[in-house]
Formats: structure tokens, C-alpha cells, sequence
């Protein structure tokens, strides 16, 4: 299977504590990657290393076999406008409503699109996550579910073939969930290649082709995702069991909580 | 002691050739964002709005305020030393030369110098940055830019219009104590103004615009992942453009004084 990305020896030091130490992995074309980990052992940084969001302190990121930080504007360019980011807090743009949001991106890399196929474009993906009346709302104004949809629509709305999501479910309700789910699903089904951090236990065994477990910054083990959750090391073990069984989304925890 | 005073010394080049690539990356994509055809010309005429338009209503009162202040003092004191006519240039001296451009950038940094800082730290905590990178829009062309050409144009056009308000102001005023025809007021007026006037007068709005702008965008960008962080790299924006626009009208004051 051809590498999409791959990072070597990455290091990420962050305010004078290491993030990433030394990490060696590979992004398969499109298969789908799960990056798991305790909180905190650098997941989101290593998704933004791998996105090109954040650059890190040493080691190489190479896509497609070429060093990205060697690669010409115009060729980061056509990467960024295949690929897709799923923000853990949405990162929505809080000064743009929500039809600013999703028209940025299409008016950027698509600029030969005129204004009546980007409204066309942004009402109809509104129109799939049911937010059609939210269009002229600001972030602040859609609860965090929404905002998530409308994080994920962002990152779909230039029809990329690189999906990365970080805690794409996190903070979404049920009904939201099944529809970001089919949406996920269907991303899977078109061969994307998709890299994302999720600790539901549902939506890893559903998705994970390979997996990468992540400790204290460093890559405890990877691999096809079965070879990985049937390996031996305990300490993996204990590990993957105390992920998999936190709730990681408030609304199936707070039941948990009214039953206690 | 001496390592402290070693780290103290390696950590300020450190920021002064961070600032310097700022400064030069801004530069660079100044230059592209006029040849291209930028998703950022909103952001610009948002800026000019914010910074030129919005701030009309103050420049006038203070031109207002200048003037009247002037010509209160210069005409109860010059006719004693016979020496009236001196008012007209005492005028062009204090408010197209000097506090003209001056007060003009003082106004822009308590407004807009303040916004801009906050405005970036913002985005930065809530990971709206990223999300710019993420689509492939480089944070510095989009954001900085406008803002570096918004305040640069709006401060050129304010102290223009500072300068004859509070010219015209003096006429008004003068009309109390001892009336004068326009047509002498301004013949003497423009007998004392000089090229060298019009001039240091543009390149000083310019020279505080470019000021203004970088330095509180560049504080902006410090911020890194608390909203607290905030306050302090306003106070840092505020204070270092007040230093810089001084030093700057300074130098500016010496080379038309030595050009004389």
C-alpha cells in the first residue's frame, strides 16, 4: 500500500516540554488511520503535524515521498485544497457566519466559481446537516453540535480525498452522531484517506485499517488495526481498555452519572 | 548571574529576528497580495472602514480642540512681540508637521492598534489560526496584510484630513478674537506651508500606519493558548507602538531638518 504521508523522527517541543519525541509512522493511501492515546500524549499534535498545521522542531514530513517543507506554495496549495480538517473545538471563524465559513474555502481554491455556485454549494451542504436556517447565524450563536457539523461541512466542502478529524463526535449529540457517522462512512466507501483521533470503541472497530497508539509523545505501537489490538504488551493493553471505556462525549456520561 | 544575563541576551535576538521575519514576511506578501487576487480585499476595505472611517468622528473633535488651542495661545501672545504673522506657521509647524501625524497615530493605536491585537490573539486561542492553515490561507496574507494596508492608507487620509480640520478649526475660532478674511487666512496659511511640510507629514502617517499595524499584529501572534495571555500583548502593542511612533517622528523630524 503506497504511503500518503509519512513523518520521520518528528519532535515537536512546545513551550519547553516535549510533545512528539522522535515519531516514525505512515498514513497508507486511502485507508483509514485511527491515532489513540490518554489525554494529553500529543494526538492533536501529531494530526496537525501530519496536516501541515504544525511545524515541527525536527524530523521530516514527507508527502507523497517529497519533503513537504521543500514543496513549492503552488504544490502545499494543491495538498491543502485536497484535504479536509476536523477541528476537536470546531475552529470555526467566530467573526464569519456560517455561510462565510463554508464559502471561504471555495472561494479560495475554486476562484473561478461564481457567487450563485458557491451559495448553491454552501445551501445545499446546509441543507444535508439540516442547518439551513442557521446560514446567517454566527458560531456563537449554533450550540457545540452544530458548530461541530458545520466544522466537519467546512472541511468537506472542497470535496477532498484526505480527511483528518480530530474527536469528530466529541460533544455531538445522537442524532447528530448517526448522520456524522454516514457521513464518515461514506467518506470511507470513496477510498479517502482518512486520519483521525476518536476513543469511542463503536466507531474505532467500524472504521480503524491501522492504528497508532500514542504514549507520553511517543508511538507506542502501530500497525493494522486488528494486529494492534490483539498484540501481547500489556501495557498497550492497559492502555487501550482505559480509553475505550471512558464515555468520551458528556451526553452518554451523564447518564452514567444520574445512575450512580 | 552572567548564564541568566546569557539566556536574557539569546532570548531577545531570538524575538528580534522572530520580528524581523515577521516584518519581511509581511513585506513579501504585501507584494503578492497586490499582483494576486486576494480573498483578503474584504478584510481590507473592513479595515479601512474600522480604522479610517469609524475614527472620523474623533480626529475632528481633537483637530477641533488643536486648533482652537493654537490659535487661543499664538494670538494672545505673538501681537505682543509684533510678531502676528509668526501664527501661520507656528500653525503648519505643530499641526501638519508634528502632532498632526502624531496624535493621528495615538488615536489609531488606543482603536485600532488595541483591536487588532485582540482580534489575533483570539483566533489564535481558539485555534481560528489553524484553521486558516488547515484551508491552505496563509494567516499573514489574509489577516495581516489588509490590516497592514488598512491602517497604513486610513492614517495617511486621517492626517490629511486632521490637518485642514484643524487648520479650518483656527479659522472658525479666530473669527471670535479678531476676525480675518478667508481668503488672507489661507493666503498666509499656504505662504508658511512648505512641499517639506506635505511631505513629512505623508511619510510620518505612513512610517506610524506600517507601525501601528505590524507591531500589534505581530503581538497578536504571540498569544499561545490562554485568553489572559491577551491583556498582556495588548499593553506590549500599545506601548511599543507609542515608543516606536515617537522614535520613528524622531528620525523623521531630523533627516527633513538636516535636508533643510
Amino acid at each position: 500500500m503506497e504511503n500518503l504521508i509519512e513523518l520521520k523522527d518528528i519532535s515537536v517541543i512546545s513551550q519547553e516540554y516535549s510533545t512528539l519525541v522522535n515519531i516514525t509512522c505512515s498514513i497508507p493511501r486511502g485507508r483509514t488511520t485511527l491515532i489513540m492515546g490518554p489525554s494529553g500524549c500529543g494526538k492533536s499534535t501529531l494530526l496537525k503535524v501530519m496536516a501541515g498545521i504544525i511545524i515541527p522542531d525536527s524530523g521530516k514530513v514527507l508527502l507523497e515521498g517529497r519533503d513537504y517543507y521543500s514543496l513549492s506554495d503552488k504544490q502545499v496549495l494543491e495538498f491543502k485544497k485536497r484535504n479536509g480538517f476536523v477541528f476537536q473545538d470546531s475552529a470555526l471563524w467566530a467573526n464569519k457566519n456560517v455561510f462565510e465559513n463554508l464559502s471561504l474555502p471555495l472561494r479560495f481554491h475554486f476562484p473561478e466559481m461564481d457567487a450563485a455556485q458557491i451559495e448553491q454549494k454552501v445551501t445545499r451542504a446546509l441543507e444535508y446537516i439540516n442547518l439551513s436556517d442557521s446560514i446567517y447565524l454566527r458560531p456563537a450563536q449554533l450550540s457545540l453540535g452544530e458548530q461541530k457539523m458545520v466544522s466537519f461541512t467546512r472541511a468537506l466542502i472542497t470535496r477532498p480525498t484526505v480527511v483528518f478529524m480530530d474527536e469528530p463526535t466529541l460533544s455531538v449529540d445522537a442524532e447528530m452522531k448517526t448522520r456524522l457517522l454516514a457521513m464518515i462512512k461514506k467518506l470511507k466507501a470513496a477510498h479517502c484517506t482518512l486520519v483521525a483521533v476518536i476513543h469511542e470503541s463503536a466507531i474505532i472497530s467500524m472504521l480503524a485499517d491501522n492504528l497508532i497508539v500514542l504514549k507520553s509523545g511517543m508511538i507506542l505501537a502501530q500497525g493494522p488495526f486488528n494486529q494492534v489490538i490483539n498484540s501481547n504488551n500489556t501495557e498497550l493493553k492497559g492502555i487501550l481498555n482505559d480509553i475505550l471505556q471512558k464515555p468520551s462525549s458528556y451526553d452518554q456520561n451523564i447518564l452514567d452519572l444520574l445512575n450512580e | 548571574m552572567i548564564s541568566r544575563i546569557g539566556r536574557w541576551f539569546i532570548l531577545k535576538l531570538k524575538n528580534a529576528s522572530y520580528a524581523l521575519g515577521f516584518f519581511t514576511n509581511v513585506l513579501k506578501e504585501a507584494v503578492l497580495f497586490v499582483r494576486q487576487k486576494q480573498v483578503g480585499v474584504k478584510v481590507l476595505i473592513m479595515q479601512i472602514f474600522f480604522t479610517g472611517v469609524e475614527a472620523l468622528s474623533m480626529i475632528s473633535l481633537i483637530a477641533l480642540a488643536l486648533g482652537v488651542v493654537i490659535i487661543i495661545q499664538g494670538l494672545s501672545l505673538l501681537p505682543t512681540f509684533g510678531q502676528g504673522k509668526l501664527i501661520y506657521i507656528i500653525m503648519i509647524i505643530i499641526i501638519t508637521r508634528e502632532l498632526g501625524p502624531l496624535l493621528c497615530a495615538f488615536i489609531i493605536i488606543a482603536r485600532s492598534g488595541t483591536a487588532i491585537a485582540t482580534e489575533i490573539g483570539n483566533m489564535v486561542v481558539n485555534h481560528e489560526i489553524e484553521a486558516y492553515t488547515a484551508v491552505g490561507i496563509n494567516p499573514i496574507s489574509y489577516l495581516v496584510v489588509p490590516r497592514f494596508f488598512g491602517v497604513s492608507i486610513s492614517l495617511v487620509l486621517l492626517t490629511f484630513y486632521f490637518n485642514f480640520f484643524g487648520l479650518f478649526a483656527s479659522f472658525l475660532f479666530s473669527q471670535l478674537i479678531t476676525p480675518i478674511a478667508f481668503v488672507e487666512y489661507f493666503q498666509n496659511l499656504l505662504q508658511a506651508l512648505q512641499l517639506s511640510d506635505i511631505l513629512s507629514s505623508l511619510l510620518k502617517s505612513l512610517a506610524f500606519g506600517i507601525i501601528i499595524s505590524i507591531v500589534s499584529s505581530y503581538n497578536g501572534f504571540k498569544v499561545h493558548f490562554a485568553t489572559t495571555e491577551i491583556p498582556q500583548v495588548v499593553i506590549k502593542a500599545v506601548g511599543q507602538s507609542f515608543v516606536l511612533c515617537i522614535v520613528a517622528d524622531a528620525i523623521i523630524s531630523t533627516i527633513f531638518y538636516i535636508l533643510k
